[in-house]
């Protein structure tokens, strides 16, 4: 049960950044929405290499089937990846603020 | 517009719901014992991420470096000319930000230094150094805290970190170096490239925004 816990609330965490990102104009609030979004992504990796009962991927500790080391090693470079990358997503609004004087992606679209 | 973000979003949650029915069996995990003594490390992710995905690791650095890069290149030059904010003077949080700053060093180190045996490694140990920091700027403002940390030498520093990673990884998948001391060696190299990084986009933030 706790890994479906953590399944339904990376899902949850995914559609509500979907949400935001289509619904709100604002394109910082759009970055926001693409930030829980893939946080959601990274929680579903996480919770789908736990299974009740496992122990952790780590030689000596104790018998049983271990967890998956895959999707964990996939997981600590992408929060990595994620943060570079909203960085430069920002570093992009800024400039576009300080030449359009909007951040509204509507207006945006219709000056084009 | 909304209607398809609707569909999509129902779509999702009846995925969720087929897989929490349990129509898709979950297919049992490989043991990753085998791998980990193969790397000769405990740490089995430590394995898989310094090195039987290597390759991965080291275009995500280069990526990182890049991605690092670009934000540098854009925040150039760029001044914020209007009137800032004035940042809240609290002397609780001052006092311990100084206080928590030698005990995360220390556990970001240690982390770094032991990412091969336990939980830890090179990129959550970057992160928890960046975000030290991070704390340090909201705790004393931008501006003092780039007076006493702040220098150009830090971003080569990071430059030839990623250099020494690159010579480091072609060591062990040309030569076919397996050791624990690879590992070691290139955890604290990617903490050193993660942290300064985050820094130095920090700073360069601020410095768009007025405040340095």
């Amino acid at each position: 049960m706790e890994a479906l816990s953590g399944l339904s609330l990376a899902v949850v965490l995914a559609a509500l950044g979907l949400w935001v990102m289509v619904s709100r104009r604002n394109l910082v609030w759009k970055l926001l929405g693409l930030g829980v979004a893939s946080g959601g992504s990274i929680l579903f990796l996480v919770a789908l290499s736990h299974r009740p009962g496992v122990r952790p991927p780590i030689l000596g500790l104790g018998p049983g089937p271990a967890a998956d080391p895959l999707p964990q090693a996939l997981v600590l470079t992408a929060i990595v990846i994620r943060f570079a990358t909203l960085a430069l997503a920002l570093a992009l609004v800024i400039l576009l603020t300080e030449h359009r004087h909007t951040q509204d992606a509507r207006r945006l679209e219709e000056e084009e | 517009m909304k209607f398809l973000l609707v569909c999509g979003l129902a779509g999702l949650l009846g995925l969720l719901g087929a897989g929490l029915v349990g129509i898709w069996p979950r297919p049992e995990f490989p043991d990753p014992d085998p791998v980990a003594k193969a790397w000769g490390v405990a740490n089995a992710v430590a394995a898989v991420v310094l090195g039987v995905r290597l390759w991965d690791t080291i275009f995500e650095v280069l990526v990182y470096v890049v991605a690092m890069v670009g934000v540098r290149f854009f925040l150039l030059g760029m001044r914020w000319q209007g009137e800032l904010p004035p940042v809240a003077e609290t002397p609780l949080l001052r006092r311990s930000a100084d206080l928590l700053l030698g005990p995360i060093l220390v556990f970001a180190l240690y982390l770094a230094a032991s990412g091969h045996l336990g939980p830890g490694g090179g990129f959550p140990a970057g992160a928890i150094l960046g975000s030290a920091l991070l704390l340090l700027a909201l705790a004393k403002g931008v501006e003092r805290l780039s007076a006493e940390l702040y220098e150009p030498r830090l971003e080569r520093l990071e430059y030839v970190a990623v250099v020494f990673l690159l010579f480091l990884g072609a060591v062990v998948l040309v030569l076919g170096v397996r050791t624990a001391a690879a590992f070691v060696v290139a955890n604290l190299l990617v903490a050193v490239e993660v942290a300064i990084g985050a820094w130095a986009v920090l700073h360069r933030f601020a410095s768009a925004r007025g405040e340095v």
